[in-house]
């Protein structure tokens, strides 16, 4: 008789079941990602941005070579001019190719200017693109931030 | 389609045929997820329950070629195992895609030396790169959006000139419906 009742409840069944039968009805944590984003630490390495200084718009850059010369892989070109009395340099051209970098941080690290550093670090992760041309980051791509688009849905 | 729009009642719904046929590739891509290093967890975590690949339609990866149609490569392609993904990628049936995931399948990443592949596009021809070291869920899911668009700009049935359509790379030549 008990038997038969085990087995028209299935009560076998709910107790092999009861671990998932227990989360069923809590919340789901699924990011719904196009909608909503997870909020990043402070502290996350995204791609690289050149910055300028907040009142001015001015060139934060000192061109002096340090970023291009420890990344890892050479992956970043600069240069830059001296106008005719003036003593701060003028960034001519930042190249930064996108498509090897392992985010290691190191040039923003060595990065000496102050009180901003003129090489940071952003937040963005978003990075696909169709072809290994529009990986290599110029200037203005530089302090722009790369082109993406805003998905919604 | 200008001549039988509007033309029925109400349960009757007339499209392009391209566009039903893109829409039906892009939102059941099912990935042969090729992951080979430190961005193959970054592939699983797309598809555990925080980021959910499922939700783009892409949820069974198939472990067979036979039965996938996206390509996700992801890590480190060496020279040793260069004919094998050339291999994969032949046995997949088409129309199929490929997105190279992370900065060692996109340009050799870190390691220039003589037995990592400088990029998986000298074996296969890539659709979409997904930047990172590896990338974040996120930006592979951004990466699956982004081929999602490309496939819906495609004209399978339809010939388009080649301003407006996108020439899908690796298609035999024997395929003149593609071009």
């Amino acid at each position: 008789m008990r038997d038969f009742f085990r087995r028209i409840l299935l009560v076998d069944l709910l107790q092999g079941l009861w671990l998932t039968l227990r989360y069923t009805p809590q919340p789901a944590f699924t990011f719904q990602y196009p909608a909503e984003r997870r909020p990043v630490a402070a502290r996350f390495r995204g791609v690289l941005r050149l910055q300028v200084e907040p009142e001015t718009g001015a060139q934060t850059c000192i061109v002096c070579d340090q970023c291009a010369r420890v990344c890892p892989d050479d992956l970043i070109a600069l240069g830059g001019h001296r106008e005719p009395g003036q003593k701060i340099k003028v960034l001519d051209y930042f190249d930064f190719n996108l498509s090897r970098c392992s985010f290691c941080g190191l040039c923003a690290e060595v990065c000496p200017t102050k009180p901003i550093k003129a090489l940071i670090m952003s937040e963005d992760y978003e990075l696909g693109s169709y072809s290994r041309a529009t990986q290599v980051m110029r200037i203005d791509e530089m302090y722009d931030g790369v082109p993406i688009e805003a998905y919604r849905r | 389609m200008g001549l039988i729009e509007h033309r029925f009642e109400d349960n009757f719904i007339t499209a392009n045929l391209d566009k039903v046929l893109n829409w039906a590739r892009q939102s059941s891509l099912w990935p042969m997820g090729f992951g080979l290093a430190c961005c193959a967890i970054e592939m699983m975590a797309a598809s555990a329950s925080r980021y959910d690949i499922a939700r783009f339609g892409a949820e069974v990866f198939r472990a067979s070629p036979r039965q996938a149609d996206l390509l996700i490569v992801a890590g480190t392609v060496t020279k040793k195992m260069a004919p094998v993904l050339r291999r994969l990628y032949d046995q997949m049936p088409e129309p199929k895609w490929v997105i190279s995931m992370g900065a060692c399948s996109n340009a050799g990443g870190p390691f220039p030396t003589y037995s990592v592949l400088q990029g998986v596009d000298k074996i296969v021809p890539v659709d979409v790169y997904v930047t990172g070291c590896p990338p974040r869920p996120e930006a592979l899911l951004y990466g699956l959006m982004r081929l999602q668009d490309k496939i819906r700009r495609e004209s399978t049935v339809l010939r388009r000139p080649a301003v407006d359509a996108v020439q899908r790379p690796g298609s035999p030549s024997a395929e003149t419906s593609r071009r």
